[in-house]
């Protein structure tokens, strides 16, 4: 069983299919402008998880619906014209968390808060690698039979729906499938720390992109280094992966911008 | 040919909301291109997408050739205003045209494509309409193709809606104030081009603000301000000006 006797590969794979998937779904999110969707819904899943654990069910599939009804929840108490979604978003978002850590103590079950919010990559199992290869191929369906769709609505939503595409339904398709990525991310990052690597890789990729494909591919090349160099750098310096890939996320925002600044400052 | 008729339509975005429309009829014969013109909130959006069967009226009936609209919903298409797109977007010109080709609708006229049939002359760029490049070309962008939206000016982001909108299958096209960020000599081209359209027997209704010298260009004015004020040839309507209440108008400086 050389596989489970190597502690590291497991975290080693999730580290790069989390690293490819969270900026794909990122890029999808982005150009759709629902990224504030992944704060509702990774902040929704931690009453789901609880209440799985009570009833003794896996607690990602309770983490799933949880961060599915927040997202819908949030969606049906929007206007026509989304003018108060920002607004209902954060009160859900507040709302459910709150929830989730009122429902801890009184239904008297355990959690690693701390795990579940920032992620223990090093001591992930096979039912971690299992929740990841789940999200990774839900996402592959969707981009491989809804491409088109994808590309329509994020474009022209009411285009969309005069052509005949049901946009409410791809727009929930796009919630679950965003809900399991982060469910399956709980390990890698943590649910609250995948908001970077969801967004981060996704701004690098945008970048002269000429189409959705091209952008989520770069996205992904992007994430999946500073995955990789997260995972390094926390095996070698004994560091917390999550924390550690978010902390990167922000300089290879950061560095460009002061390299080009320094440029320019001793040119002049 | 597609008569289009619209009967008594009257329309609320919400049971509390005054109504947008009230008893507004419209006919619109094979062939014509029609202004639709008031000032803003006159419910001319709202009067379109109606007519594309996007919103239900609450009151009246849509019929094109005396069909339900629901049955033949394929044959209209809406060009949309400018600003309804996510122009950040990543994705090409030449995608964007393409997309005006999709129908995911399961109505029965989806291939009911006939403008190829509809031409009076077969050396005529529109006999090229559903292919990709004679429409690039015809609006003047085929040069854009493989140019990222956001990096056109608001007049080329207007005519690459305009190819889109071209490559549909539709008789019928409904174009929400395409003019409006165009300077002078495009929004004359861009006029010459629904001009050769209407002339090859498609059925054009083009909202505007424009309350001056183009009218001339249009068969058909309907001046609408909730409800339908006047209708009939620009010089007719042009005639009435002095009886028709259009103060909100001339508050916006139409």
């Amino acid at each position: 069983m050389t596989f489970i006797n190597n502690w590291w590969l497991i975290p080693l794979i999730i580290t790069i299919f989390s690293g490819i998937l969270c900026p794909a779904m990122g890029t999808v999110l982005i150009t759709h402008r629902r990224l504030l969707q992944v704060n509702l819904i990774s902040h929704c899943v931690l009453p789901g998880l609880a209440l799985a654990l009570a009833l003794g069910i896996h607690p990602s599939i309770g983490g799933v619906i949880s961060g599915l009804l927040g997202s819908v929840i949030a969606e049906s108490l929007t206007n026509k014209k989304s003018e108060n979604y920002e607004a209902v978003m954060n009160t859900i978002l507040a709302g459910m968390l709150g929830f989730g850590v009122l429902l801890i103590p009184l239904l008297g079950i355990r959690i690693d808060l701390e795990a579940v919010l920032f992620g223990d990559l090093l001591t992930a199992n096979l039912s971690d690698l299992l929740r990841t290869f789940i999200a990774f191929l839900t996402f592959i369906l969707l981009i491989t039979f809804g491409y088109e769709k994808v590309v329509y609505v994020g474009l022209d939503p009411e285009g969309a729906s005069a052509s005949g595409i049901n946009v409410s339904l791809l727009n929930l398709a796009l919630s679950f499938t965003t809900a399991l990525v982060i469910v399956s991310s709980m390990s890698a990052v943590g649910v609250i720390l995948v908001i970077a690597l969801l967004s981060t890789p996704t701004l690098l990729g945008l970048y002269k992109a000429q189409s959705l494909r091209i952008a989520m591919m770069k996205s992904s090349f992007f994430g999946l280094c500073i995955s990789l160099l997260g995972f390094i750098l926390s095996i070698v310096f004994n560091l917390s992966p999550g924390p550690a890939i978010s902390v990167i996320c922000v300089a290879s925002l950061v560095i460009p911008k002061l390299s080009e600044y320094f440029k320019t400052f001793f040119k002049a | 040919m597609a008569n289009l008729v619209a009967e008594n339509l009257s329309y609320s975005y919400s049971k509390r909301s005054k109504p947008a429309l009230n008893k507004v009829s419209v006919a619109i014969k094979p062939g014509t291109l029609t202004a639709l013109v008031g000032p803003n909130g006159a419910g001319k959006s709202t009067l379109l997408r109606l007519l594309q069967g996007q919103n239900f009226p609450d009151k009246g009936y849509i019929t094109i050739d005396g069909k339900k609209l629901r049955s033949v919903r394929s044959q209209v298409a809406l060009m949309p205003q400018r600003s309804s797109m996510n122009w950040r977007f990543p994705i090409t010109v030449e995608k964007l045209v393409s997309l005006g080709q999709v129908k995911y609708s399961k109505s029965k006229n989806i291939n009911s494509f006939q403008i190829k049939s509809l031409l009076v002359n077969p050396n005529s760029w529109i006999n090229k309409c559903c292919e990709l490049e004679a429409t690039m070309q015809r609006v003047g962008i085929l040069k854009l193709a493989n140019r990222r939206l956001d990096t056109l000016s608001g007049g080329q982001q207007q005519r690459a809606l305009l190819a889109k909108t071209l490559m549909s299958p539709a008789r019928i096209l409904l174009l929400d104030e395409p003019c409006a960020s165009l300077d002078p000599p495009a929004k004359d081209d861009f006029l010459k081009i629904v001009r050769q359209l209407a002339d090859i027997g498609l059925s054009l209704i083009v909202s505007s603000h424009d309350w001056g010298s183009s009218l001339n260009s249009y068969d058909q004015v309907v001046v609408l301000d909730k409800t339908v004020l006047a209708s009939g040839t620009p010089d007719s309507i042009k005639s009435k000006l002095d009886d028709i209440n259009i103060s909100s108008i001339n508050d916006n400086n139409y």
